[in-house]
C-alpha cells in the first residue's frame, strides 16, 4: 500500500456540496465492504454539526482534528476555493491531500503545492480522480467495481482512461496494488516520479503501468527516476499543437510534450510503450 | 487566452515597465489623429497572434507622409494566414542593445520560471537548443511576493542593472494577472532607458474569471459553444465525429482511428455526469459539422447509466450513424434502447473505432 490503507481516517472538505456528500456515500460503502475506517468527518464552513451520508460535518479540519482521528483529506470544494483547502489541510497537519477538483486557477495551485510541502504534505491532484487501493482503500471518485487487487501499480494523468485500463487489467488476472490518478492539470502535487518512489518501496508492488499524455515531460522524467519494470502508454498521439486537449496540462506548447517524442524518449529508456491501451496487459505479462 | 501586444503592454505600463509611446488603429484613416504625440518617423505593427511577424512582413517602418498608405497596405494583407484588423503605431526606439526576459509556469519545478539573456529579439526556443548556456534561468516558488535581489544579480550577469526593476515589475505582471506566460523580447536599451519592445501575455484559462474575461477569444465559435455546455471541444480535419467522457479517454480514441488509418473530425470530451441531456447536446454539437459523416460515442465510468445516455443519442435526432461503446451501470437496456432504434452498440472501444473507420471508407 502507499499513501494510506484501511486504516487511514479520512476528512472530505467541501462535505455538504453535491459531489462531496455522493461520493463520501461511495467511499464509506467501500470502507464497509474491506473492514476500512474511511471518511471520519466532512468540512464545510458555516455548517458545523449537520451531517451527510452518516458523517458529522465541521466547521474546519482543525475543529474535525479535536475529535476524529484523521491523517487524509479529499478536496472537492469548488474551484475558486480549492487552493485554500489545500493549505488548510497542509496546516492542520494532515499528511496527505487529494484534491480532485477541476479548473482551480494554476497560480493557485503552485502556491497551495509549495505552502503543503513546507509542511510535509503531499498533495495528489489537482483535477484528478484520486487513488485506490484495491482491498484497501479508496480515497477518490474511482468506480471500484473494475478493480482487483493484485501486484500491479497505475499511475495516471487521466480519470476514465486509467478505468479503462484498469478493466483490461483486472480482465487479464493482472490485479491491482494501488492506482493513482494524479491529474490532468500542468502543476500537480505528486508527479510520476513520486509515486513511483513510493512504489519502490511498497513490497506489494511488482510492476508499474504508467499512463501519460500530450503536455510537459513528467512521464519521461518518471521513467527516468525508477528501476522499477514500467509499461507505458501516452494518449495524444493524434493531438495538435497548441490546443488543450480536454484537460489543462494537455497541450503541445512551443513545440514540446507531443506524444511522439515522449514516445520515443520512453523507448530509448527501453520502457515499452503500447500503441493502444489494450496492448497493456500483454506487455505487463512480459515484465514480471 | 493569448492577448494582443497592445493590451499586454498596457497591462505592462500599469506594473511600472516602460513601454514605447504608442496609439492602437482599426482603420488607415484614423492614422493622422493618433500619431500627434509621435516622433515623424514611427513603426506600423500587425496586431495578430502568429510568431515571426516581422519576417512575415507584419512591422512596416512609416513617417506623416507614408503613414496612412502603408496603414492601408498593412490592414489589407494576410500574415501568416490571419488578416489584420487592428494595428499598433509606435514611436522608434534608439536601441542600444536587445535582451530577452521571461516568467513562465514551469510544470517540473511547480514554480515560476525565469528567463533572461543578453541575446534578445531571437527565437527563445531555438536559442535554447542551439546555445543554451546563453539563457540565465531562476526558479521563484510563487509563495514569495518579490524575486529576491541575489536572483536578480544572478539573472542580470554583466547587462545593465537598469533592468533589474522591469524583471522585478514583469513578475508583479506574471502574479497579478494570473499568467502563464509573460515575455519581453526584445527587452531593449536606449539612451533613453529600457522599454519593452514587444510584450506577450497568456492568461491562464481558469483565472479568466477573476481577471475580468468574460469570453475566451483563442477559441472557435463552435468550440464557444460546446464550452457552454460544459464540453471541452477542438475541432480536427477528418470525417468521423469523436465523443468520449474525460480527456484520456476521449485522445485514446481518437488515437485508435489514427491507429486503425481513420481520421477524426474533432475532440469532444463530455466531462462529468453524461446525462441524457448532455449527450444530446453533444451528438447534435458534432453532428452539425458538414464534415462529419459518421460519430464514435465511447463512455465508460461506474456512474454513467447507459439507458439514459441511449435515450440521449436518439433524441439528438441526427442523420449520421452514431456507433456507441457504452459500460456502466444499465448497459443491458441501454443496448435493448439502441439496438431497436437501429444504432449499433460494441463492446470495446477497438470494435467501436474499427467499425466507424469502415463506415466512412
Amino acid at each position: 500500500m502507499i499513501y494510506g490503507d484501511r486504516n487511514t481516517g479520512i476528512i472530505v472538505t467541501g462535505a455538504t456540496g453535491k459531489q462531496g456528500a455522493f461520493h463520501i456515500a461511495l467511499i464509506n460503502e467501500y470502507a464497509r465492504q474491506v473492514g476500512g475506517r474511511g471518511v471520519v468527518a466532512g468540512v464545510s464552513p458555516g455548517k458545523g454539526g449537520q451531517d451527510v451520508a452518516g458523517v458529522p460535518v465541521c466547521n474546519s479540519i482543525r475543529d474535525a482534528l479535536r475529535e476524529h482521528d484523521a491523517s487524509a483529506a479529499i478536496v472537492f470544494v469548488p474551484a475558486f476555493a480549492a487552493g485554500d483547502s489545500i493549505m488548510e489541510a497542509a496546516d492542520a497537519g494532515l499528511s496527505l491531500v487529494v484534491a480532485i477538483t477541476e479548473h482551480i486557477p494554476v497560480h493557485d495551485s503552485m502556491r497551495a503545492i509549495s505552502y503543503a510541502r513546507l509542511n510535509d504534505c503531499a498533495v495528489i491532484g489537482p483535477n484528478c480522480p484520486g487513488l485506490l487501493s484495491p482491498g484497501e482503500v479508496k480515497m477518490g471518485i474511482m468506480p471500484v467495481h473494475l478493480s482487483s487487487r493484485g501486484h500491479i501499480g497505475v499511475i495516471s494523468r487521466s480519470g476514465t482512461l486509467t478505468y479503462e485500463i484498469v478493466d483490461q487489467l483486472t480482465r487479464a488476472g493482472l490485479g491491482q496494488s494501488t492506482i493513482v490518478g494524479i491529474g490532468g492539470d500542468p502543476v500537480i502535487g505528486q508527479t510520476f516520479s513520486d509515486v513511483l518512489r513510493r512504489f519502490e518501496d511498497d513490497d506489494q508492488t511488482r510492476a508499474v503501468v504508467l499512463i501519460g499524455e500530450v503536455g510537459g515531460s513528467l512521464e519521461e522524467e518518471g521513467a527516468r527516476s525508477t528501476d522499477l519494470p514500467i509499461a507505458a502508454y501516452i494518449a495524444g498521439i493524434s493531438a495538435p499543437p497548441e490546443k488543450r486537449m480536454g484537460h489543462a496540462g494537455a497541450i503541445i506548447e512551443g513545440g514540446e510534450g507531443d506524444a511522439r517524442s515522449k514516445i520515443e524518449r520512453l523507448k530509448a529508456m527501453e520502457v515499452p510503450v503500447a500503441s493502444r491501451p489494450s496492448d497493456i496487459p500483454a506487455i505487463i505479462k512480459k515484465l514480471i | 487566452m493569448k492577448l494582443l501586444e497592445y493590451e499586454a503592454k498596457a497591462i505592462f505600463a500599469e506594473q511600472g515597465i516602460p513601454v514605447p509611446r504608442g496609439a492602437v488603429i482599426r482603420s488607415p484613416e484614423e492614422l493622422p489623429g493618433r500619431i500627434a504625440d509621435l516622433p515623424p518617423e514611427f513603426v506600423l505593427k500587425a496586431q495578430v497572434d502568429v510568431g515571426g511577424r516581422g519576417k512575415a512582413g507584419g512591422i512596416l517602418m512609416a513617417d506623416r507622409t507614408s503613414g496612412e498608405t502603408i496603414a492601408g497596405e498593412l490592414f489589407g494583407k494576410l500574415i501568416k494566414g490571419v488578416p489584420v484588423r487592428e494595428i499598433l503605431i509606435e514611436e522608434r526606439l534608439a536601441i542600444t542593445h536587445e535582451y530577452y526576459a521571461s516568467i513562465a509556469v514551469d510544470r517540473s519545478s511547480k514554480k515560476a520560471l525565469i528567463l533572461f539573456t543578453d541575446s534578445g529579439g531571437v527565437d527563445i526556443e531555438t536559442l535554447a537548443k542551439e546555445n543554451p548556456d546563453a539563457i540565465r534561468k531562476a526558479s521563484l516558488p510563487l509563495l514569495l511576493n518579490q524575486i529576491p535581489q541575489f536572483m536578480l544579480r544572478d539573472l542580470l550577469g554583466s547587462a545593465p542593472k537598469e533592468l533589474g526593476p522591469v524583471i522585478q515589475n514583469l513578475y508583479r505582471v506574471f502574479i497579478s494577472r494570473d499568467a502563464l506566460l509573460a515575455e519581453i523580447n526584445p527587452l531593449v536599451t536606449t539612451p533613453g532607458g529600457p522599454f519593452a519592445a514587444d510584450a506577450k501575455l497568456i492568461i491562464d484559462d481558469n483565472a479568466l474569471n477573476r481577471q475580468g474575461i468574460t469570453q475566451n477569444r483563442d477559441l472557435t465559435e463552435r468550440e464557444r459553444e460546446a464550452e457552454k455546455h460544459g464540453f471541452s471541444y477542438v475541432e480536427l480535419a477528418g470525417s468521423i465525429g469523436v465523443i468520449g467522457n474525460g480527456a484520456g479517454l476521449t485522445m485514446a480514441t481518437l488515437d485508435l482511428i489514427e491507429y486503425y488509418q481513420g481520421k477524426a473530425a474533432n475532440f469532444l470530451d463530455v466531462g462529468g455526469g453524461a446525462d441524457q441531456e448532455r449527450v444530446m447536446h453533444a451528438v447534435r454539437l458534432v453532428a452539425a459539422d458538414p464534415s462529419v459523416k459518421v460519430i464514435v460515442v465511447n463512455l465508460l465510468g461506474g456512474i454513467t447509466r447507459c439507458d439514459d445516455v441511449a435515450r440521449g443519442i436518439i433524441s439528438a435526432g441526427i442523420s449520421q450513424p452514431v456507433i456507441v461503446r457504452l459500460a456502466g451501470t444499465n448497459e443491458e437496456e441501454g443496448r435493448k434502447i439502441l439496438d431497436g432504434s437501429g444504432y449499433r452498440m460494441m463492446d470495446s472501444m477497438e470494435e467501436a473505432v474499427q467499425a466507424a473507420v469502415e463506415a466512412v471508407q
